[in-house]
Formats: structure tokens, C-alpha cells, sequence
């Protein structure tokens, strides 16, 4: 015998314009046990609370029906009016009759019908659930982050700032990410390596931050909580520790390869580093070009190194780390525009991308800042930008990758003031300036003379005896198909997915959005968090964005992992599964279905019995399912409490 | 008063030609092929990839505009509508995925429909209702046939009036005579001008 | 011995037969036999007709395509128009039972059903798989060293390729390829992918325009010094022929390029004289060009 409670809301006129609350209310307060049934405007106002609790202290309510808006709405809201009732809040059931019913349906009357069967069927799920506690599982206060640009680079700096511990992981040999690549940033046009060498030098003085460099993870195990990572540190070809930076060994390095870093519009050594602010401070032996590694012949820098720091047979360590929290802060890749083959990417030699013309641009760039041409090292006079490469196109990629009409804008406007007798043309189909200050940026841009040519580019070719690279594109504002030869073209290229990501998703089992990069729990509401719990994102890993936006977003970040880490201990869901070890078989088939590798087996006296992880298990039954005999029941939501509500639901025909 | 006459007023214009666009190719191409004009956003790839766009007054992109807004007459009367030699340049390169060749094939049979149809492509048609070639063989091709070891007449509807009767038989059966308004009784084109 | 049934259409047939007798008899070299399709009828010309009216067009696409699924063997052309015609016809009622199901009723009228179980390939699809460039290396008798071509591609074999599938219309190399295991020069030119001018209806309605895109073309191929145009269209090919005619009568302007099929490019590396391959035939002669090959050997 209990007493149920049950609560209908009108919800303003969302619920009560199609469903006759009143009538409804009438017709539950007769079902079995129902003690009493109430209608009121807002359930989930103070008042609306303040009924169900007053309720349950002077009615004895012992079980309670809300039927209102989605649980997805006020279901905590609830729980917390129950357990600050003293009643257990696992003895609340929700019944949706405005997402299912009223907000679905235009007939009144079968509309009421409906919402009394959903009504119905929570009150036969109610009489027999149990009351449940959460139980806690202990959380390991510390943070890994997983990329060290500037997203990660601020994500580590605001969690290590609040007081705790930080893993930073960085794939290349310095941190600083894409940010370092960059010259001068838009729309302030302050230099990109001055407003970020600081933060890179707080990220290694930190001593809150274990800073892992040239490493990569390479396997997450675990849960939210308690995550264990196992790291890569990929072996430089030096014992780091004896090496100051003095850079001796990359002076004196034969060998000269197409430098990354620079786009390949420069060269570097076997032995170097990044740039000259690179932390830490200390070269890579690139395996693949060092004579001696390859040939064994040379061995200058080994021979010329003063502290005797050099050791070509270096392996890879592997170092093991516990988290509760990772933050995944990945970066972005440029799109290579070699598909599009109309532009002649890769074919004409003074088409360039816009992070080469970038690297050609940054004062300690391959060409100290000076912008030159391919071709014959000449300074080119007339340069075209061309917009939306790779973007915007179903034949490439769909999206609209953000920063691109501001970074030609805002290189256009460096190559003008350099030389003000340049003629910049900037090919477009709609100029994207969003942000703060963008829009006037552009309008600068317009009056200092560079020209927004409206039409997307069909095709470049090439005058063959001066290399110079020729656009056609209808003029779509002039109604008149045009050709321009000029001394240089640069590809504004978008952002795509980096070439690892996938491999990231696999280790930790996230979800990509349509474009490709990593997607977040919800779009609008919950941007920094994944589906994974303690799993989050920065950073352009999770879409196409500018360097505010990051910064923000990984602020963001921050505050999402430390809503994990912050607490010693998490409570965790009860709404999970749960085995009979005495029927259990241990077949294993209810590990074999668990999608979240919750389920393992394990030894009881002589037998195998599954055992299930009460951090990872969702709840979600399929073990209930794949089950031989039964012995596991997903907790109030057994096989019986099913059955009670199919024959709510059925009308009594079972 | 001054009287404005350059402006075009929107509320004139024929907004159902989507639908009429959409009704007359449905069956070939499936629907979703000629609503992809309403994705166009007017970048112009089409136009500056056009061969014919940059050499006379036809542009590959207005045709989308107007089709779109509802030039009807405009769109149907032009004779630049048929300056497009259906190369597909366009077609590839479109960033919207607009089945631009496809879109102007169907604008061409609903101008054909309205009686715009040009004297010299009304002869091509009769051709192949006379031999079942656009192209029939002459005298001197014949010659050249048997001189290079092959029989006079090849095995098309040239060798096998069977076969011409069955081509003759399918365009009857499609209506096609009746778009050319070709005469079974005097095989002849109607009209001729 | 592999054979295919060979669609022949308009233009090959009834203006420049001698593509067909130089394909027809270097495919035997290579064991490959073309079986005729009795009571073919023009492919229909795609932009032509398909301007005209699409159901008129596919039916008559349609019905080639049932006659020559009647020899059992997969169809080849020789013509970009005629490929385009027929295995866009063969992609959209494959695609669509309900079409295919509208034309068969007109098609069982005149006893003939598409089934659409035949390939519909082009003949630079055989020379390039089928026999491959190293055969055709080895298969040359005085390979053409020294003699610059300019290829033109044409456009209904490549395009859409989201249909054709033979991979990019931008930058395509097979008929490069097989242009330079010849032993001769394939050389860039300005515009190379452009279109002759002939297709859509174009030539028969606005002939000075699609003599405009001729005569662009081949201003181009002069500029980059080919010694002759290599195309893989029957109807480019008449373009380029007889378009330099018409050029030469309504301009004023001579060009004198010789324009050869590919398949005469390779009868040529074989020794094949001009009246076997054709070219005498045609309206540019193509003693240039001989005596250049010619001049080589010596």
C-alpha cells in the first residue's frame, strides 16, 4: 500500500492549451494508490515545489509523479523537493506530457488520453520502484589536457592558477602550437609571438604543470575520476637533461631539409628547433634526414656539443599518469588545397597558402618577414587572395571555416603597409568580419586602397615564361567574367580536423561532429563538454575558431574540469545495472554488448561472475537484454515495472 | 511627377516558376536536382569557368538568379540560354552542389515547349526523323566508306529501315514530333520558314 | 580475344570513317574484335537533343542501349557525345525503376527492353586498360620522337564525374599517356580543358560562337608550338577539322593543324599510311606532320 502523489502542470498555456489539466487531474486521482492528484500552473516555480513538499510531510506521500515538461528539464529540480522532504529521490518518476503529448499533438481530446496513459504508466513505475543512493567514487584532483597551443596552454594556466595539478601533453617538440606560427594577429594586429611567448613561459615555471613535450598519449583507460594515461615520450636523439640550448649543434648541422614549420618555404636542419623562443628550449634529431642515423656518417653535433648531450640510440619512454579530468585541446590542421586542382596548388609555383604567405611574413620567418615569390625570389607587386578555399564547397569540405576572410584581411593590410604601392586584390563571395573590431578592420582595409573582388575563382593558370599566376573570376557585382594576372595568388585555406584526430576519438571514445572535428555534449548549452563525463574540449579541436574564441573556450574548459576535479569524491548515478552474482554463469556475453566497457569478469571463490562498473555503466539495459538468464535487472527499470507499464499503457490487455 | 520606369517590381514577377521548373524535370532527374537552384548563392564560379560567358552576353549565373526569383519570359525568350555548349565545367566546380547543365537542359525543353525553338535545331531533329542521324551520311562519305574497305551505308538505321521505323515509331510515341512539329505525311518540318 | 559491341553513332560513320577502320584494325592487334549493332540510330547527340525534350532523348538513348545489350557484350564508343549520351541514359534508369519502367513501355512498342546490364565503356577507357600504355610502347613500330601534340579531352567522357567516375576533369593524364607511349611530346597549352564549342546545340544554332572556341583553341595550341591536335570525340574531331575550314572561309584566318584521333596517332607509330588511317580524308592535310615524322626517321 502507497501513497502516490501526483503533480500536473500546466505549464502556462504549453501543457493546459491542448491537455484539460483539470479533467486529467480528476481522472488520475481515481488509479490505485494515487492518494492525491493536484493541477497547477508551474510545478517547477517555488510554489509549485513548495506543494509537493508540504505534501509529503502532512499527506505521507511516499512516492511522487510529476507530469510536467522533459525530465531533461526539472528532474533534479524534483529530486532535490523529495530528498529535502526526507523522502527518497529515486521514488520520483516524471511523466513527459509535454514534449510527448502536448507539444506533438493539435486533438485536445485524444491528446488528454494520451497524457493520461503517460501518466498512468509512471504511476504503475513508481509503486514499485525502490529507493536508491548514489554511491561516490573518489576523484583524482589532477587535469590532463592534451595539446599545448594556446587553448591548452590557457586551459593549464587557469586550472593550475586555481590550485590544481595539470598533465600537458604536446605532440611537436615546443609548445605554442599554431598561435607561434602566426606573425601578426587580427584585428589588433599585435604580434602573435609577443602576446604568447609569456604565457609559454608561465606554462613551464608553473609547478603545478608536469609539462610533457614531444610526447603523445597513447592509450586513456578509466572513467571520470579516476583516468590513467599512458604517455609517449618520444625520444629527441639528446639526454634532455644535460642540454642547455646553447644551438650549437643545429649551427653546424650539415644537412638541410624542407622545414614544416615554415610550410616547406624554408629549410632546417636534421638537429633544430622550432623557433627561437621554442619551450623547452631543446632540438629533436629528425630520424628521417640525420646522416648519422641514416647513413652513419657525419656526427658534427655530437662532436661539437659541449655538454656531451647527444645520444643517437635514445628510446622512447613510456610514463603512466592518473587524471580525473582530461581536456582535449588538439588544434587544427590547414586544408591542403593540392585537391582543388583548378588553382594549381603544388603545379604553379607562386601559389602559396595563406599559413605559407604567413611564415613568409613572420619577422623570424624563412625570409625575415620580407614577402617574396617562389618562383624567382622577386617581391611581388600584384598579389590575389583567394577566399573560401576548401570551404563553403561540397566538394571539399561544407563549413565555413571562420578565420579566413580576417587573416587575408589582415596579411593584405601588413603587405600594403610594407609596400603602399602594392596592388592587393581579394577574391570573395560574402566578407565574414564578426567579431570585435572586425567590421572596422575591414572597412580600413578598403581605404587603404586593397580591392574586394565579389566572385568565387574559377580557375588560375600560368603565363609560362614569367610564372605569373593569372585568376579568372566572374565579377559578380560588375556582371563581367575577368581575368587578372598577377605576380603571387595565396589560398586562403580552412581549418580541417588534424591528422590524428581520429586516433584521439578511438582513445576516448568521443563523437565527431559532421565536419569532422570533435563535437561537443550540446551546441548551444554545454559547448565545452563531450558526450564522455570528464571529457572536454578547446580550442579549434572542437571547430573552425579565431583566437579569442579559443582563449574563451578554453577558460571555459578549465571551469568544466575542475567542476570534476575540484571534488574529492563524485557521486555517481544508481540508475545502473546491477548482476545476481548467484545466477551469474560469467558467460561474458554481457560484456560483450556494453558499448562503454563497463562490464568485466572476475573470480568469486571458483567462478566467473561479471562485475559491473557502477562510474561507467549508463543504465542503458543492453546487458539486461544480452543477459542468458537473467541475472542482471536494470535497477527500477526490471522486466516487472516494464510489464506494469505496458499494461498501463495497453489498458489493462495484458 | 517623375515616373519610375528601371525598377523591377518583385510582386510581378512569376514566383510558381520553381514549381513549373521543378514539374517538368521531375521524372528524369528526381526533384531534388532542380531545387538545387534555390541553394545558388550567386558566387559566379559558374560564369568564370563558362567558355561561352567570356565571350558573349550569356552568364551562367544570371540564368540561376532569374530562374530563381521568376523571370519567366525572360528566362524562356532568351536566346542565351542556348549559347551554353553543355561542357559541365560549371556543373563540376559549382560550391552549392547546383546541377547547373542539368537545370539548363530543362529550361531549354520548357522554351522549347513555348515554341522557342531555333529553325536549324528543328533541322537536326528532322534529320533523325528521316534517317534516325543527326548527322546522315552524303555521297562523298560513301565513297570514302567503300574506299577504305567498308560497306557504303554502315549498320545503323541507314542499313535497316526496320530500325528507322522503330526510331520514327519511339518519337511518335514520346510526342516528340509534335514539340518539332514535324509532318509524317510530307516528312517535312512544318512551317518552314 | 575480348569483344565488345561497337556504338558507332552519327559522326564516325557518316563523316570520318577511317577512326573506325584505324581503331577497328589496331584493336585486332591486340585480339580485340568490335561486333556491329545493327539498326543503331544517332546516340541521341546529348545537349542537342536532351535540350530538346529529355524523354525524347532517353527513349532514343534507351533503345541503343537495348540493341546492343542484345550482342551480350559490354558497348563502346568512339565518340565523348555519343559516351555521354548513352551512359548518362544507362546511370539515371538504373537509377530509377519507375523511369526505366515509363521507357521500356515506349521500347516494347518497337519489341526491343533495356535491361541495363551492359557496360557502357569509351574507346580510350580499352586502350588505356584493356591494352594498357606499356603494349602500346612495345606495339610501336617508329615511335613519333620529336613530334609536340597538344591532346584535347573533350568533355562528355570525363564529365560530371560524379557520374563518368574516370576521376578528375581538371587535370586528367590518360590520354597524355597514351599520347606519349607513342613517343611523342604531350605539351601543355593554354586552356587545355577547355571545350571545342560543338556541344549543346551550339554549332547548329550560333556557329560563329562555337567557331570563336575553336579558333581560341587552336590559337592556343599554335602559341605552345603543337605540331598537331590529338582528341578522343568524333565530334571535336569534326570541330577542329572542318571548324578550321569554316574558320579559314568566314575568317580569313588559316591554321593548317592537323587533327588526329589518338587511334591514328598510334596507326601512325605503327607505319600506317595517311590513306589507311583516314587523313586524306580529311579537310587539313596532314603532310606537315608527316613529313616531320619523316624527316625524324631519316
Amino acid at each position: 500500500m502507497t501513497n502516490i502523489g501526483v503533480y500536473i502542470c500546466h505549464c502556462g498555456t504549453n501543457i493546459a492549451g491542448v491537455v484539460d489539466v483539470e479533467a486529467l487531474a480528476k481522472r488520475v486521482a481515481k488509479l490505485k494508490d494515487v492518494s492525491l492528484a493536484r493541477d497547477y500552473k508551474y510545478m517547477c516555480s517555488n510554489p509549485g515545489q513548495d506543494l509537493i513538499r508540504d505534501d509529503i510531510k502532512h499527506r505521507n506521500l511516499d512516492r511522487v509523479v510529476v507530469a510536467a515538461c522533459s525530465p531533461r528539464m526539472h528532474e533534479n529540480t524534483y529530486k532535490k523537493v523529495l530528498a529535502s522532504a526526507g523522502l527518497n529521490p529515486f521514488l520520483l518518476e516524471i511523466a513527459n506530457i509535454r514534449e510527448q503529448a502536448s507539444w506533438v499533438h493539435l486533438d485536445k481530446e485524444k491528446t488528454t488520453n494520451k497524457a493520461f496513459d503517460l501518466i498512468n504508466m509512471a504511476v504503475s513505475k513508481v509503486r514499485m520502484d525502490e529507493p536508491l543512493t548514489s554511491m561516490s567514487a573518489n576523484v583524482i584532483q589532477r587535469v590532463l589536457v592534451i595539446g599545448a597551443g594556446i587553448a591548452g596552454i590557457q586551459t593549464s594556466l587557469d586550472i593550475a592558477n586555481i590550485g590544481y595539478d595539470v598533465v600537458l601533453v604536446e605532440k611537436e617538440q615546443s609548445i605554442g602550437g599554431r598561435m607561434s606560427q602566426l606573425g601578426k594577429t587580427f584585428p589588433t594586429l599585435d604580434c602573435s609571438a609577443c602576446i604568447l611567448t609569456p604565457k609559454m613561459v608561465e606554462v613551464s615555471s608553473n609547478p603545478r604543470i608536469k609539462l610533457f613535450t614531444y610526447s603523445e598519449v597513447e592509450e586513456i583507460s578509466g572513467f571520470i575520476g579516476n583516468f590513467k594515461a599512458k604517455i609517449r615520450k618520444k625520444s629527441r636523439g639528446l639526454d634532455e637533461s644535460l642540454c642547455t640550448g646553447c644551438g650549437l649543434c643545429q649551427e653546424k648541422c650539415p644537412t638541410r631539409v624542407p622545414s614544416e614549420y615554415d610550410e616547406k618555404m624554408g629549410k632546417r636542419k636534421a638537429i633544430y628547433t622550432l623557433f627561437p623562443q621554442a619551450v623547452p628550449n631543446i632540438p629533436v634529431i629528425d630520424r628521417a634526414s640525420c646522416l648519422y642515423i641514416t647513413k652513419g656518417k657525419c656526427g658534427v653535433c655530437k662532436k661539437v656539443c659541449p655538454v656531451g648531450a647527444i645520444d643517437y640510440e635514445r628510446g622512447d619512454e613510456f610514463i603512466e599518469e592518473e587524471v580525473g579530468a582530461v581536456v582535449v585541446a588538439s588544434g587544427f590542421d590547414p586544408f591542403d588545397p593540392t585537391s582543388k586542382e583548378e588553382y594549381g596548388f603544388g603545379i604553379y609555383k607562386n601559389v602559396i597558402t595563406g599559413l605559407q604567405l604567413e611564415r613568409l611574413l613572420h619577422a623570424a620567418g624563412p625570409t625575415q618577414g620580407e614577402v617574396v615569390r617562389p618562383s624567382d625570389g622577386a617581391v611581388p607587386k600584384r598579389i590575389a587572395f583567394v577566399q573560401c578555399v576548401g570551404s563553403r564547397d561540397e566538394h571539399a569540405n561544407k563549413y565555413c571555416s571562420r578565420v579566413c576572410c580576417m587573416y587575408a584581411i589582415k596579411n593584405a593590410l601588413l603587405i600594403k603597409e610594407h609596400h603602399p604601392e602594392s596592388e592587393i586584390f581579394i577574391y570573395y563571395i560574402d566578407i565574414r568580419a564578426f567579431g570585435k573590431g572586425y567590421e572596422e578592420f575591414y572597412k580600413r582595409a578598403q581605404e587603404k586602397g586593397i580591392k574586394f573582388m565579389r566572385g568565387r575563382v574559377a580557375e588560375i593558370f600560368e603565363e609560362p615564361a614569367s610564372r605569373n599566376p593569372v585568376i579568372r573570376a566572374d565579377d559578380t557585382l560588375l556582371g563581367m567574367v575577368t581575368e587578372n594576372e598577377v605576380d603571387m595568388v595565396v589560398l586562403s585555406v580552412g581549418m580541417i580536423p588534424r591528422s590524428d584526430s581520429s586516433r584521439i576519438q578511438k582513445m576516448l571514445g568521443l563523437a565527431a561532429s559532421p565536419d569532422g572535428f570533435f563535437m561537443e555534449a550540446h551546441a548551444k548549452l554545454r559547448p565545452v563538454d563531450t558526450l564522455v563525463d570528464g571529457v572536454f574540449l578547446a580550442g579549434t579541436a572542437q571547430g573552425p575558431k579565431d583566437i579569442p574564441d579559443t582563449v574563451a573556450q578554453a577558460k571555459g574548459a578549465a571551469s568544466g574540469a575542475l567542476g570534476v576535479v575540484s571534488h574529492k569524491a563524485l557521486l555517481l548515478s544508481p540508475l545502473i545495472s546491477e548482476v545476481d552474482e548467484r545466477l551469474c554463469r560469467g558467460c561474458g556475453d554481457c560484456k560483450d554488448v556494453c558499448e562503454y566497457g563497463a562490464i568485466e569478469l572476475v573470480t568469486l571463490d571458483t567462478r566467473k561472475v561479471a562485475k559491473i562498473n557502477p562510474a561507467i555503466c549508463k543504465g542503458c539495459g543492453s546487458c539486461v537484454v544480452a543477459c542468458c538468464n537473467g541475472s542482471i535487472k536494470l535497477r527500477n527499470f526490471t522486466d516487472s515495472i516494464t510489464f506494469a507499464m505496458l499494461e498501463a499503457a495497453l489498458g489493462g490487455a495484458l | 511627377m517623375p515616373v519610375t520606369k528601371n525598377i523591377i517590381r518583385i510582386n510581378d514577377l512569376n514566383s510558381g516558376f520553381i514549381e513549373e521548373l521543378v514539374e517538368s524535370g521531375r521524372k528524369i532527374f528526381g526533384e531534388d536536382v532542380l531545387r538545387s537552384v534555390e541553394a545558388c548563392i550567386q558566387c559566379g564560379c559558374c560564369t568564370g569557368s563558362c567558355p561561352s560567358s567570356r565571350r558573349t552576353a550569356f552568364r551562367t549565373r544570371k540564368i540561376f538568379r532569374e530562374t530563381s526569383l521568376g523571370f519567366k519570359e525572360s528566362v524562356l525568350g532568351s536566346d542565351d540560354l542556348w549559347l551554353c555548349t553543355t561542357c559541365y565545367t560549371c556543373y563540376e566546380r559549382c560550391p552549392r552542389g547546383v546541377k547547373t547543365t542539368d537545370i539548363i537542359r530543362v529550361l531549354r525543353n520548357m522554351a522549347v515547349r513555348q515554341g522557342y525553338m531555333a529553325e536549324a535545331h528543328r533541322m537536326t531533329a528532322s534529320y533523325v526523323f528521316k534517317t534516325g542521324h543527326g548527322v546522315p551520311i552524303n555521297e562523298e562519305v560513301q565513297r570514302q566508306r567503300v574506299e577504305l574497305g567498308l560497306n557504303r551505308l554502315p549498320p545503323t538505321t541507314h542499313s535497316f529501315p526496320e530500325a528507322l521505323r522503330s526510331v520514327q515509331e519511339v518519337l511518335r510515341l514520346t510526342g516528340f514530333d509534335e514539340i518539332v512539329g514535324f509532318d509524317w505525311e510530307t516528312m517535312e518540318l512544318r512551317g518552314r520558314k | 580475344m575480348k569483344e565488345y559491341a561497337i556504338f558507332l553513332g552519327c559522326i564516325i560513320p557518316n563523316r570520318y570513317p577511317g577512326i573506325e577502320t584505324t581503331s577497328t584494325s589496331i584493336l585486332k592487334d591486340f585480339d580485340i574484335e568490335l561486333l556491329p549493332i545493327n539498326g543503331a540510330s544517332c546516340c541521341p547527340a546529348p545537349g542537342v537533343f536532351s535540350s530538346f525534350h529529355l524523354e525524347s532523348w532517353l527513349a532514343i538513348a534507351a533503345r541503343n542501349i537495348a540493341i546492343g545489350e542484345e550482342t551480350g557484350r559490354d558497348i563502346v564508343t568512339m565518340c565523348n557525345g555519343c559516351y555521354g549520351s548513352l551512359a548518362e541514359a544507362n546511370h539515371l534508369l538504373n537509377g530509377n525503376k519507375e523511369l526505366k519502367d515509363k521507357i521500356n513501355d515506349i521500347l516494347s512498342k518497337v519489341g526491343c527492353e533495356f535491361k541495363g546490364n551492359s557496360k557502357i565503356k569509351h574507346m580510350i577507357e580499352v586502350f588505356s586498360e584493356d591494352i594498357g600504355v606499356k603494349k602500346i610502347q612495345e606495339y610501336m613500330k617508329n615511335p613519333l620522337d620529336g613530334i609536340k601534340v597538344c591532346t584535347h579531352y573533350g568533355c562528355h567522357f570525363l564529365k560530371p564525374s560524379e557520374i563518368k567516375k574516370h576521376g578528375s576533369s581538371e587535370r586528367p593524364k590518360f590520354l597524355d599517356e597514351l599520347v606519349r607511349a607513342t613517343g611523342a611530346e604531350s605539351i601543355d597549352y593554354k586552356d587545355k580543358t577547355m571545350c571545342c564549342g560543338f556541344g549543346g546545340g551550339v554549332r547548329a544554332r550560333d556557329i560563329d560562337v562555337t567557331l570563336d572556341f575553336t579558333r581560341e583553341k587552336l590559337k592556343n595550341i599554335i602559341s605552345a608550338g603543337g605540331d598537331c591536335i590529338v582528341d578522343q570525340c568524333a565530334s571535336c574531331h569534326l570541330e577542329f577539322d572542318r571548324g578550321q575550314a569554316e574558320i579559314k572561309k568566314i575568317y580569313g584566318e588559316e591554321f593548317r593543324l592537323p587533327v588526329l584521333y589518338f587511334t591514328q596517332l598510334i596507326g601512325l607509330g605503327i607505319g600506317m599510311g595517311q590513306k589507311e588511317l583516314g587523313l586524306t580524308f580529311q579537310n587539313i592535310p596532314a603532310e606537315s606532320l608527316l613529313d616531320k615524322i619523316n624527316g625524324r626517321k631519316k
